[in-house]
């Protein structure tokens, strides 16, 4: 009786450590010719269900249908994305692994993990996210220019809520102050819509998030955006004047784009390049990005190499004295 | 008017109603399986709901959490043995029922009165969901501390005669709150330097470990020893006389009172209503010494007062984004992932849905009365079953349901770690939910009271009338029950007592 119970429960046991098991198969091919001749795995750094998962689920959808295979998304969470990007970095460089890239990809170096740009191969960016800063709709600050000097006026008071601890968006609270000359007190909270929220209620003076999340509340009248950090005006909110227009030069948010594990063969790069293009391209993957309040956008791989070289290179400035 | 008709008419997606006849009667079973709790069933079933779209993984998840507050009445009864913690209380006097050949009537009358609480809840949240979530905009940094401080005494007031080992296990999960980065400067703490612990524990696979793996290696353990009790089998008179409902009248509206309360207010469930319910109808009966020994009141009161924080449970998770009990803190994760974003904006956002979750839990309250009364013997039966197949069964749903989650070895380690854990708390005799809760709340007290801080020192919280009397009535729940005992030391009176469980 007791011998059988064992057993079972090792059987169990046994059983599960397979199916785990299976699910790391690697596939490696050696002739590129063929490429794509099996399923393509993309890793998303984040959980199912968020910004960054459903554009890398869309545009999969729509990169299988120029490459004939089919792609499985992978979400692997964790460590601020650090899990998923190293998971991504550590696999075979064959092009049947492919991940989402984050802006993440160029802070979590300098935030103490062990998240290198140089380990990936680009293929390009495919959205883009605007950082906002916007007041409680009773704010007595009408303008960027209102907040910026009562954050001069008394230094460190002006409250400021973000999405997280080391999060772009608190990092974006950092550059409006050291671009402006003044001092703000960033405050992160769990999450981009508890960060908002605080602001709707008049907890915090302001609000440091993506447009997304900023541009319904704005609609709705519960916020007041002072400015879009983007190099022109965004179409979700044509009447808010970007920072650079009030006189604030500071273009920074979060962005997304797709890379393979460095080293994989040119011809390879050279398929998934084109296939990338013609998704990011597609009607499909704008409307769906579009209509989640962020802007579709169709880099290629080698600008999308300068501004990723760019970006690690601004957020050592920023966040270099942190880690 | 619109949004209560759409929200109601969303659900008659024939999905929809499949996907809540699946929950009822998943719910139903583990329910009745003692260990698998509904929070672990739950966590589990949103690995594989996620694909659905909201409404129908919504149906699925809701049921149930409906359904096994049903279902765990069964073992509660029949071998005293709380199917899930919230039945707690339904041991007191549903097993001294069935052991005076009363199991019939004992659970008709539970599934009755966990009817008749689940509906008032509902009720609650239909009617006090949208009001609540407007004041939840005063709701900032500083009134959630106060909100959590408050959950946190109310778990440590009604943990009974068990006040220390419920301590330490409080303790210990504040403890386990504090691994992951520093919610404000993000500083890692007690990461080991393991990228995967830097969010923090991972949630899902440390409740699946406490609870389902503990449970099952401490029945192995303990298989040969001690004769397990047989289940009853001598059922006796089934539905209730007409005296028997007059009987039950006055607990019902105690205890739906009691769980309404404990429902709203954060990370306290039908477990602590319960205990709560059932003293509070204790107090008010003509015959309080019945209680313990078969009290028809007792069982009623019992469960309507746990049903009861169902509803709350779920207005408290909507209206302010923050879990109203366990299950609901699992269920949170999935509705981000839906896209759902529970808070003040949902009723704003997207208010026939709060309707259609009302109407999902009403139709699977009826479901769920209707399967008990009419099955409830069969139900009774799966008792039967062998127990080494059920342990096979769960451990490998423990580890498949782990993975999945985030497709993570890592995960499914640490869920073994924490079974070992609780199988070690659970040999001293230390409760495995106040570590949950204290692993919840911890990180949600100190994010809150770090951010108030940060906003404006302690006189955010000095300042804040909502803040200061949250915290006042917390001092004064921690203070009255010592201050009670030492009362009536001074001015004796016969008073037995909350019995605990011997489960």
């Amino acid at each position: 009786m007791r011998s059988t119970t064992f057993r079972l429960t090792a059987a169990a046991l046994a059983v599960t450590a397979l199916t785990a098991g299976c699910a790391d198969r690697g596939g490696v091919s050696e002739d590129t010719t063929d490429y794509p001749s099996q399923d393509i795995t993309l890793v998303v750094p984040y959980d199912a269900g968020g910004a960054s998962d459903l554009a890398a689920r869309t545009l999969a959808a729509e990169m299988e249908e120029s490459l004939g295979q089919s792609i499985i998304v992978e979400n692997r969470s964790g460590g601020a994305g650090s899990v998923g990007l190293q998971d991504l970095a550590g696999r075979a460089a064959d092009g049947y692994s492919i991940g989402y890239l984050p802006v993440e990809t160029v802070m979590l170096g300098y935030q103490g993990y062990d998240v290198d740009p140089a380990d990936y191969d680009l293929v390009g960016q495919m959205v883009s996210v605007p950082a906002t800063i916007a007041v409680p709709a009773d704010s007595p600050h009408e303008t960027l220019d209102d907040l910026v000097k009562a954050a001069k006026e008394d230094p460190d008071s002006v409250t400021v809520s973000n999405s997280g601890a080391g999060s772009i968006w608190e990092a974006a609270t950092r550059e409006l102050g050291a671009t402006a000359d003044a001092e703000f007190r960033p405050v992160p909270f769990d999450g981009g819509a508890p960060a908002v929220t605080a602001a709707v209620g008049e907890q915090v003076d302001a609000v440091v998030a993506g447009i997304s999340e900023t541009a319904p509340a704005h609609e709705e009248g519960q916020l007041r955006v002072l400015a879009v950090f983007d190099s022109e005006p965004s179409e979700a909110l044509p009447d808010v004047e970007t920072a650079g227009e009030q006189g604030v030069d500071v273009v920074i948010g979060g962005w997304g784009g797709i890379g393979a594990p460095a080293g994989v063969p040119e011809e390879v790069l050279d398929k998934l390049e084109e296939a990338f293009s013609a998704a990011a391209e597609s009607e499909e993957f704008r409307t769906i990005i579009s209509d989640s309040g962020n802007i579709p956008v169709n880099v290629p791989a080698g600008e999308f190499a300068e501004f990723v070289e760019s970006e690690h290179a601004r957020f050592e400035q920023l966040l270099g004295d942190e880690g | 008017m619109s949004p209560l008709v759409e929200g109601f008419s969303a659900l008659l997606d024939p999905t929809v109603l499949l996907c809540i006849a699946a929950g009822a009667l998943l719910g139903m079973l583990v329910g009745a399986f003692p260990g698998v709790t509904a929070t672990m069933t739950v966590a589990l079933a949103s690995g594989f709901t996620l694909s659905l779209d909201p409404l129908p993984g919504l149906a699925v998840l809701l049921t149930i959490y409906v359904s096994a507050n049903f279902g765990d009445r069964v073992p509660a009864i029949l071998v005293n043995t709380p199917g899930t913690p919230a039945s707690i209380a339904t041991t007191f006097d549903g097993y001294a029922m069935a052991r005076q050949g009363r199991a019939g009537l004992a659970l008709t009358s539970s599934a009755f009165a966990s009817a008749w609480g689940t509906l008032v809840g509902v009720v609650l949240l239909m009617v006090a969901a949208i009001p609540l979530s407007r004041l939840a905009l005063n709701f900032g940094p500083a009134e959630m501390f106060a909100l959590v401080v408050f959950g946190l005494t109310m778990m440590i007031g009604v943990s009974g005669g068990k006040v220390l080992k419920g301590l330490v296990a409080g303790v210990l999960g504040l403890l386990l709150a504090t691994v992951g980065r520093d919610p404000i400067t993000g500083t890692p703490r007690f990461t080991f330097g393991l990228a995967e612990l830097s969010d923090g524990i991972p949630f899902i696979a440390a409740i699946i470990g406490l609870f389902g793996i503990a449970e099952v290696m401490n029945q192995i353990l303990t298989h040969r020893r001690g004769a397990a009790s047989k289940p009853i089998t001598d059922f006796g008179r089934w539905f209730p006389r007409r005296s028997d409902w007059r009987t039950m009248l006055k607990p019902m509206a105690i205890g739906s009172g009691v769980g309404g309360v404990v429902g709203v207010v954060p990370a306290t469930g039908g477990d602590i209503a319960g205990i709560l319910g059932w003293d509070q109808a204790r107090r008010a009966s003509r015959r309080p010494e019945e209680f313990g020994r078969g009290s028809l009141e007792g069982i009623t009161a019992a469960d309507t007062s746990s049903n009861a924080t169902l509803g709350g449970s779920v207005t408290t998770t909507l209206a302010l984004g923050l879990p109203g009990d366990s299950v609901m803190a699992v269920m949170i994760g999935s509705m981000v992932v839906w896209g759902i974003q529970p808070g003040p904006s949902l009723f704003a956002n997207q208010p026939d849905l709060v309707y259609s979750i009302a109407g999902i839990m009403l139709v699977a309250t009826v479901l769920a009365l209707v399967v008990s009364v009419l099955r409830m013997r069969g139900v009774a039966r799966l008792l039967e079953l062998p127990q080494h197949f059920l342990w096979a069964v769960i451990l490998v749903f423990c580890m498949v349901g782990t993975y999945a989650v985030n497709n993570s070895v890592f995960d499914v380690a640490v869920m073994l770690v924490f079974g070992l854990l609780g199988l070690f708390l659970r040999r001293f005799g230390i409760p495995p939910g106040p570590v949950v809760l204290g692993l919840i709340l911890g990180s949600l007290a100190e994010g809150n009271l770090r951010r108030a801080l940060e906003i404006g020192g302690v006189g955010t919280i000095a300042t804040s009338p909502i803040a200061v009397a949250l915290l006042v009535v917390s001092a004064v729940a921690l203070a009255a029950p010592p201050l009670r005992s030492a009362w009536r030391r001074r001015h004796p009176r016969e008073d037995r007592g909350t019995p605990t469980p011997t489960a």
